[in-house]
């Protein structure tokens, strides 16, 4: 990994084992006879603070791997850390968040009872809870629909809120697949700039799963390219555009080496 | 801020056509309300006037059938005592529906936080909803008197079934992902139940309520009809006895009165239940 990152503790990410860590990972899924081989022998690094991005061919195991980190399955071998803890320590201390691309809300919550959800559930006292959720809505850019109903919001907007309740709980690690995914390309780049911000804002450290190269370039620090099914990590590209990255970064001759670069490594 | 990207369609009037703008402009006539209320009112209507004109015309004897007419006059002559007995009928079968109900959620909800209890006991309750419970009903009553006990454990008894099956599908309803969040939120099962399985199983257990509403009118006068003091079962097999027919169809009139009147509460208690369907 690029070892001029910043790094608020002067330590790198290796000795303080910070970050997000996957050594070795393997994932076999059973069910009934048929067995899926979904990961094998996969490596990544996200170093604190950082942010990353995953891309590789459909079906290559990159939500499989964000799952891992996320507790929501365990892989058969090798082991996968968060700031050196467990996936389900760090579920248990709340130290990430998941951001899916169903922005997943609850129908018969409005948007500011959706978005305090995480805080309920961590039982911060309910005025506490509602002044975050609405510094987080104002956040994303929802301040007015905070009396709404998920189904009364396009997709954009619920996928807003749903990155408000993830931060609601200032998570140190932004674990997100696909999250722009369903919507279309003009919602989406304006979103990735905003996430830009925000990221910038909270200092969170990002996994981020998408299909989009352009995406990736935008919000990372470094891709991460997979191949295809047992998915490993083939191919890491840095992304040197530091920590000032607006709408101008597209104009960058860079960003298009950049891209023909992980468009090589993903079709080979 | 910016404003967000893409506002609801709801808040663009500009994307209607120029027709449906001018028709919303004016006071909108709301025609399907008319006739959702009119056309059934037309009909009821009709049947009463054949069934005045046939009974009228002497082609069906007054003691099987009696006039419209005549029911109304009963209804002048007893409308007091039906409607006292109405009370006792109301009272039976609203205790038996709350027992009832309450009892299919509690065990519903029991079931879906032990596996190994819902595996052991459901086929069991499953099996004694198919006792005719009619048939045990002289038992009940030898047991508890022929008071009010008897009629308020058969129609717990049969509002129990239609609620234990429904909030159990309703509180297993949420999506995958919903459950997926609450885990990575690591919610514990208290909140799982509070925060989604129960607001999920909304409509399911109106479901049941609704499908009870009517049952539980019927299924007290049915065991008031056997043996009771009191009660519109009760009443309808005195009337009988006198060969009182139209007293006998008002008694039936104000069951049917109260069954409705039970099921639009219960109607009207969902709409206000689930705001973010109705808005
Ligand atoms: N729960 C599961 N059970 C069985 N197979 C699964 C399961 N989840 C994913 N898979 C399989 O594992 C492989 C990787 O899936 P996934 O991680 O979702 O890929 P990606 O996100 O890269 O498209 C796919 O072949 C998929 O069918
Ligand atoms: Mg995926």
């Amino acid at each position: 990994m690029d070892g001029s990152l910043p790094d608020p503790d002067g330590m790198t990410a290796e000795t303080a084992a910070g970050g997000l860590v996957a050594r070795d990972v393997g994932m076999v899924y059973r069910r009934g006879r048929e067995v899926t081989e979904a990961l094998t022998g996969c490596s990544l690094e996200v170093p604190r603070g950082s942010w990353a991005s995953l891309i590789g061919p459909s079906g290559c195991g990159k939500s499989t791997l964000l799952r891992i980190f996320a507790d929501l399955v365990h892989p058969t071998s090798g082991r996968a850390t968060l700031h050196g803890t467990t996936p389900a320590d760090a579920r248990a201390n709340r130290v990430f968040a998941l951001v899916s691309q169903q922005s997943t809300m609850l129908p018969w919550r409005r948007i500011l009872e959706n978005v305090e959800l995480g805080l309920q559930v961590a039982r911060v006292s309910p005025r506490e809870r509602r002044r975050t959720a609405e510094e987080m809505i104002e956040l994303v850019g929802l301040k007015g629909f905070e009396r709404a109903y998920p189904a009364e919001l396009s997709g954009g907007m619920r996928q807003r809120a749903a990155i408000a309740r993830a931060l609601t709980l200032r998570p140190r690690f932004l674990l997100m697949d696909e999250p722009f995914g369903a919507l279309d390309e003009i919602t989406r780049e304006k979103l990735n700039f905003e996430l830009l911000r925000i990221l910038q804002e909270t200092g969170a450290t990002l996994l981020l799963v998408t299909h989009s190269i352009s995406e990736a370039i935008i919000l990372s620090d470094e891709v991460a390219v997979m191949s295809a099914r047992p998915g490993r990590i083939t191919k890491r590209v840095p992304i040197g555009f530091g920590r000032d990255r607006d709408r101008s970064l597209r104009d960058d001759p860079r960003f298009a080496a950049y891209e023909a670069e992980l468009r090589h490594a993903l079709h080979g | 801020m910016t404003l967000p990207e893409d506002v609801p369609l709801t808040a663009q009037p500009d994307i209607l056509p120029a027709m449906a703008r001018d028709a919303a402009a004016l006071p909108p006539i709301p025609w399907h309300r008319l006739r959702r209320i009119a056309l059934p009112l037309a009909v009821l209507f009709v049947a009463l006037g054949l069934w005045q004109w046939i009974t009228a015309s002497g082609r069906v004897s007054p003691l099987i059938l009696a006039s419209p007419l005549a029911i109304a006059e009963a209804f002048g002559r007893s409308g007091a005592e039906i409607l006292a007995h109405m009370g006792v009928t109301l009272g039976q079968a609203m205790a038996g529906f709350a027992i009832g109900n309450a009892l299919g959620l509690l065990v519903a909800i029991i079931f879906v936080h032990s596996a190994p209890i819902r595996r052991a006991v459901y086929p069991v309750a499953i099996g004694a909803e198919a006792v005719p419970v009619v048939a045990v009903l002289p038992v009940l009553i030898l047991w508890l008197g022929n008071g009010m006990a008897p009629k308020i454990v058969i129609t717990a008894f049969l509002t129990f079934f239609p609620m234990l099956v429904n909030a159990l599908r309703g509180l297993r309803s949420a999506d995958a992902e919903v459950k997926e969040l609450m885990h990575t939120l690591s919610a514990d099962a208290r909140q799982t139940l509070w925060l989604v399985r129960l607001p999920a199983s909304v409509p399911f257990l109106f479901n049941a309520l609704k499908l009870s509403a009517c049952a539980c009118i019927v299924s007290s006068i049915v065991a008031e009809w056997l043996a009771a003091e009191r009660g519109l079962g009760h009443l309808i097999v005195v009337y009988g006895a006198r060969y009182q027919t139209a007293e006998v169809w008002a008694t039936a009139l104000a069951a049917t009165a109260a069954s409705l009147a039970v099921y639009g509460l219960v109607t009207l208690a969902e709409r206000l239940a689930m705001p973010w369907k109705t808005r």
